[in-house]
C-alpha cells in the first residue's frame, strides 16, 4: 500500500477584519474592505421579514422585498432595469423568516452608481399596483410549480405537520396560497412604511472599496432615511403531535420523498457548535452515517442528509432521502435506525475527527468570495452574535469531543417522537407502511 | 480585469498541466478533464460514461471505498465530479499544504482503479444512478425535456441524440467488463488534462505531479473521437406535446447552431442574453412584464462542441393562458432580434452583466481550474480564459442578427410542448 502523502506546513488563514459604524438615524455598517478584489458585495439586511408579519397577512414580507426591485419614485420597472444591469449589477431581494435582504455585486468602479441606486430602492421604492398584481400572481403560481415537484412538496407538508397549528413556522416563509392571495398594494405600503427603517438595518459592504469613501457614501444616501421600525416579534413554537406517519400520496410516483424529524434549535442555543458537528456526521457530509448506509451500502437513493435549521425560534430537524418506491419502508426503518445509533453511543474519535476537520478546514473556503465574505457578517448582523465570532469560530469546532455529540444527541435526535413524512404513491406503499409498525398514520393528503 | 496566469507542461507519457498561481489564499484547486464523455458511448451503453464516474469514487488499489472523499473532506478540502456530453471532470478544493493528497488520489485511480472494482460495487452504484435518474428525471416535472430535445435535435446514431443520464435497461445491462474496457481506453494521462490553481509553489508542485502521474503508462492506442458531423441545421420544423404531471405549460424551443469555441457561437451567446438574462431582457420584459403571459422565461446555449451546439429556450405559460399567443410572442421577439439586430443599450446591458458575472465566477480558484481544463482539452487553448471577456465584447449588433437570421429559424427549430396531463386526456 502506498501511504497517503503528507501535507506540508499549513499556512495561517484569518477572516477579514471587519469595521463596524453606526450612523445617527441607528443603520449599522459593516465594512469588510479587501484590497486585493475587483467585486464589491453590499447587502443591505432589513428586519422586515415574515417573522415581523401579521399572521393574516403571511406572504407581505416576501412580496414587498421582491416588489422593491420594481422600481422607485424616480425609474418605473423597466428603466430600474434597464439602469442597473447596464452597470453590470444584478439587484437582488429577497426575505427569510428572520430578515429581508437586498444586494448586488458589482466591479469596484460601480459601489457608488450600485450604492445610489439600492438607497432609492430601499428608501423611495414605487410600489406599484400593476407589478404587484404581477408579482402576487407570480408567487400563486410558484406555489403550484412547487407542490408538482415531490422535493418541494415534502418540504412544505413537513413543515405543515411538525409544528402545532398557530405555530407560524408551520408554513413556508413566503406565505400560503391562503393569505397571498387577499394581498393588497395598500397592504404592502403600509409594511413597507411600517416594518423598513434605519434602526433595524445594516449595510454589509465587502471587497474592493477604499473605506472612507465608502463610509462617506453610505451617509450621503442613507443618513437622512428617517423612521423607526418594531423589528421582530417573538415566536413561540411547539410540535404537533408524536411520533407517527403522514402519506402524501402522489399518484405514480417512481419515488418516496422522505422526511424524518421534529423540532431541533434556535440560533441562540448554547449547544450550537456540538450540534452542528452532531448533524455533520449524521448527515451532513458525503462520508456521513445516512448517506453511507442508505447510499454506499443500500443503492436505496442517489443522495441521504440531515439538517438543522436554527433561526431566532427552533427551527426544524430533518432528515431526508428521495428513494426508490419498492424500498420505501426499509428506507424508513434505515433512517430511524440511524437517529437511534447517533443516541445510543459516543461516536469514534476518527469518525468525529473527520468531520470536525473538514468543518475547521473547509473555513477560508466558504469566504473565497466577496459575496461570501458579506453573507458571512449577515448572522453576526441578525443574531447579534458577537464580534470575534468568526475569529472563534474554528476554536470552538475544535473543542467539541465525542461525549458532548452524545451528549446532544441524545437531546435533540428524537426518533420516538420523530414525523415520518412520506410523499410518494400511496397505492403501492400505503399498506406496507401501515404494516410496518411506525406509528399511526393519520392523513392520506392529496397532492 | 486581472489576468489569469498560466503555465502549461506536458509529461512525457502525454498528460497535460495547466498551472495557475494566485497566493492570495492559502487553498489549491486541481482539476482533471478527461476526454470521454457520453458523446463516447455506443449503442446500448448510454449513461455509462456517468456510471463510470461514480466507480471512479469506490477505491483503487491503495484507497478503500469512500476514503477519496474521506481523506479530502479531513484535510479540509470538497471534492466532486461531472459527467456531460463532451466530456468528464473531477476535481478538489483543498488547504495549500494538503496538495499532494489531491494529487495522489487522482493519480491512484488514474493508475489502478482496476484491482479495486468488484460486481457488489457495480451493482451499488448501478442502483444509485438509477436513483440519481428517478430523482432529476423521472419524478421531476419536465425532468425530461433535456433527453428529449436531444434526440429531437440529433439524429439517430449522432452522439449526442442520447442523454448523459441514459436509460434504465441500458444501465442495467452495464457489466464489469465494460468498466475494464472503459477504463483501459479512455482513462490514460495522454487522453486527460491536469490544471492545478491557487497557492502551491510551482517547482514543488511540478515535482509532485511527475512523481504521481509520471509513472502512468499512456494508452497508445487511443481510439479517434467519435464522428460528430451533423447536418448544421435541422431542415425541417419538428413539433411534440408531451402531456405530464405539470401544473403549468411549458414552450420549450431548440436550434442547431454552431459549435462552442466558435465565433459565431459567441454571438449566440450574446444573442441568449440580449433575450432572456436579466429583468430588462427582451423576453423577460415583454412576456412576463408586459404581456404577464408568462411565469418565466430562460434562454441558453449548450457548450459543447461536436457538430452543432443547441440554442434553447423556454418559457412557462401562466394558468389560462392561450399557448398559441405565447408562441407566437416568443417568436416575435426572435424575429425582432433577426430584423432590427440588438440595440447599443442592449449590447452595453449584456457586456455589463457578462463582465460582473465572468469576475464573480472567476474569483473561486475552483472555478477558474474548470475552465482552464475545459479550454485546454477541448481546444488546447487554456489561454482562452482570459479572452472570455474579450470575445464577448466583441460581438458586435451585426454579427448578433447575423447569427438569429442564419439558426434561429422555424426549418431549424424544435417545439416541445409539455402541457397538464388532465388537460390533455
Amino acid at each position: 500500500m502506498t501511504l497517503r502523502p503528507a501535507a506540508t506546513a499549513p499556512r495561517p488563514y484569518r477572516f477579514p477584519d471587519v469595521v463596524r459604524h453606526q450612523l445617527p438615524n441607528g443603520l449599522g455598517v459593516w465594512l469588510v474592505p479587501l484590497g486585493d478584489r475587483e467585486l464589491v458585495s453590499v447587502h443591505l439586511l432589513t428586519d422586515a421579514g415574515a417573522a415581523t408579519e401579521d399572521e393574516a397577512q403571511a406572504g407581505v414580507a416576501a412580496l414587498t422585498a421582491q416588489l422593491l426591485v420594481t422600481g422607485t419614485r424616480r425609474l418605473d420597472a423597466a428603466a430600474f432595469a434597464e439602469t442597473t444591469e447596464r452597470l453590470g449589477i444584478d439587484v437582488g431581494s429577497e426575505s427569510s423568516w428572520d430578515s429581508a435582504r437586498a444586494g448586488f455585486s458589482a466591479l469596484g468602479q460601480h459601489l457608488e452608481a450600485g450604492l445610489d441606486l439600492l438607497a432609492e430602492m430601499l428608501t423611495e421604492p414605487r410600489l406599484d399596483e400593476g407589478e404587484f398584481d404581477r408579482l402576487k400572481a407570480e408567487r400563486l403560481n410558484d406555489i403550484l410549480q412547487a407542490r408538482a415537484e415531490p422535493g418541494r412538496l415534502a418540504d412544505e407538508r413537513f413543515l405543515g405537520e411538525v409544528y402545532a397549528e398557530g405555530v407560524p413556522y408551520a408554513r413556508l416563509s413566503a406565505g400560503p396560497p391562503e393569505t397571498v392571495e387577499p394581498l393588497t398594494i395598500g397592504d404592502v405600503r403600509a409594511f413597507h412604511a411600517s416594518r423598513y427603517a434605519p434602526n433595524v438595518a445594516d449595510v454589509i459592504i465587502a471587497g474592493a472599496f477604499e473605506p472612507d469613501a465608502a463610509l462617506a457614501a453610505v451617509e450621503r444616501r442613507l443618513g437622512a432615511w428617517s423612521g423607526s421600525g418594531p423589528g421582530h416579534r417573538t415566536i413561540r413554537t411547539a410540535q404537533r403531535g408524536g411520533r407517527r406517519v403522514v402519506l402524501v400520496d402522489r399518484p405514480g410516483s417512481v419515488q418516496s420523498e422522505l422526511r424524518v424529524g421534529h423540532l431541533g434549535i434556535d440560533r441562540q442555543d448554547p449547544r450550537y457548535f456540538p450540534a452542528m458537528v452532531m448533524t455533520a456526521l449524521l448527515g451532513g457530509v458525503f462520508g456521513s452515517r445516512l448517506n453511507k448506509r442508505l447510499r454506499e451500502e443500500l443503492g436505496y437513493t442517489y443522495g441521504a442528509r440531515c439538517s438543522l435549521d436554527p433561526r431566532r425560534a427552533v427551527g426544524p430537524f430533518i432528515a431526508s432521502a428521495a428513494v426508490q418506491t419498492e424500498v420505501t419502508v426499509d428506507a424508513v426503518r434505515e433512517l430511524l435506525g440511524q437517529l437511534e445509533r447517533i443516541r445510543d453511543a459516543p461516536p469514534g474519535a476518527e469518525e468525529l475527527a473527520e468531520v470536525r476537520d473538514y468543518l475547521v478546514g473547509v473555513f477560508p473556503l466558504r469566504f473565497e468570495t466577496t459575496a461570501g465574505i458579506a453573507a458571512a457578517i449577515e448572522p453576526l448582523a441578525v443574531y447579534d452574535l458577537p464580534d470575534e465570532w468568526w475569529h472563534a469560530y474554528r476554536s470552538r469546532l475544535e473543542a467539541v469531543t465525542p461525549d458532548e455529540v452524545h451528549a446532544v444527541a441524545r437531546e435533540l435526535v428524537r426518533p420516538d417522537e420523530a414525523l415520518i413524512l412520506v410523499v410518494g404513491d400511496a397505492s403501492s406503499i400505503g399498506d406496507d407502511l401501515d404494516g410496518a409498525g411506525f406509528g399511526p398514520r393519520e392523513v392520506v393528503g392529496e397532492a | 480585469m486581472a489576468e489569469v496566469p498560466i503555465e502549461r507542461h506536458t509529461l512525457d507519457n502525454g498528460l497535460r498541466i495547466v498551472l495557475s498561481r494566485d497566493p492570495r489564499a492559502p487553498l489549491v484547486a486541481v482539476n482533471l478533464w478527461y476526454d470521454v464523455g457520453s458523446k463516447h458511448e455506443r449503442i446500448g451503453k448510454t449513461g455509462f460514461a456517468h456510471l463510470f464516474e461514480h466507480m471512479m469514487f469506490q477505491g483503487s488499489a491503495n484507497v478503500e471505498k469512500g476514503q477519496h472523499f474521506g481523506l479530502v473532506h479531513a484535510a479540509g478540502g470538497t471534492l466532486n465530479a461531472s459527467t456531460w456530453l463532451d466530456r468528464t471532470n473531477y476535481f478538489e478544493t483543498l488547504p495549500g499544504h494538503e496538495l499532494e493528497l489531491a494529487l495522489w488520489l487522482e493519480s491512484d485511480r488514474m493508475a489502478s482503479l482496476l484491482p479495486a472494482m468488484t460486481q457488489e460495487k457495480l451493482d451499488n452504484q448501478r442502483d444509485v444512478v438509477k436513483n440519481e435518474r428517478r430523482a432529476g428525471v423521472d419524478n421531476q416535472p419536465y425532468g425530461d425535456w433535456d433527453e428529449r430535445m436531444q434526440a429531437l435535435v440529433y439524429p439517430e446514431g449522432h452522439p449526442y441524440h442520447h442523454s448523459t443520464i441514459g436509460s434504465m435497461e441500458d444501465l442495467s445491462a452495464a457489466s464489469l467488463d465494460d468498466v475494464r474496457e472503459f477504463f483501459a481506453t479512455y482513462y490514460a494521462p495522454n487522453n486527460a488534462v491536469l490544471t492545478v490553481a491557487g497557492d502551491f509553489e510551482t517547482d514543488a508542485a511540478l515535482a509532485m505531479i511527475e512523481r504521481h502521474f509520471g509513472p502512468i503508462p499512456a494508452n497508445p492506442a487511443l481510439p479517434p473521437g467519435p464522428d460528430m458531423t451533423v447536418e448544421p441545421r435541422i431542415g425541417e420544423a419538428v413539433r411534440v406535446t408531451v402531456p405530464d404531471q405539470v401544473p403549468l405549460p411549458r414552450i420549450y424551443l431548440a436550434h442547431r447552431v454552431d459549435p462552442f469555441g466558435t465565433d459565431a457561437f459567441d454571438a449566440y451567446d450574446v444573442a441568449a442574453d440580449i433575450l432572456g438574462s436579466g429583468r430588462a431582457s427582451r423576453l423577460y420584459a415583454s412576456l412576463v412584464r408586459e404581456q404577464r403571459i408568462a411565469q418565466d422565461v430562460s434562454v441558453f446555449v449548450f457548450p459543447i462542441v461536436g457538430g452543432a451546439a443547441m440554442f434553447s429556450l423556454w418559457v412557462t405559460a401562466r394558468p389560462g393562458v392561450d399557448l398559441g399567443r405565447l408562441e407566437s410572442s416568443m417568436l416575435a421577439e426572435l424575429d425582432r432580434l433577426a430584423t432590427a439586430g440588438p440595440t447599443d443599450a442592449d449590447l452595453e446591458r449584456v457586456r455589463n452583466l457578462h463582465a460582473s458575472r465572468s469576475a464573480a465566477a472567476l474569483e473561486r480558484i475552483s472555478e477558474r481550474a474548470d475552465r482552464l481544463s475545459m479550454y485546454a482539452c477541448l481546444f488546447d487553448e487554456p489561454e482562452r480564459i482570459n479572452t472570455e471577456v474579450s470575445r464577448y465584447a466583441a460581438v458586435d449588433a451585426s454579427r448578433v442578427a447575423e447569427a438569429v437570421r442564419a439558426a434561429i429559424t422555424p426549418d431549424n427549430r424544435v417545439t416541445l410542448v409539455y402541457v397538464p396531463a388532465e388537460a390533455a386526456a
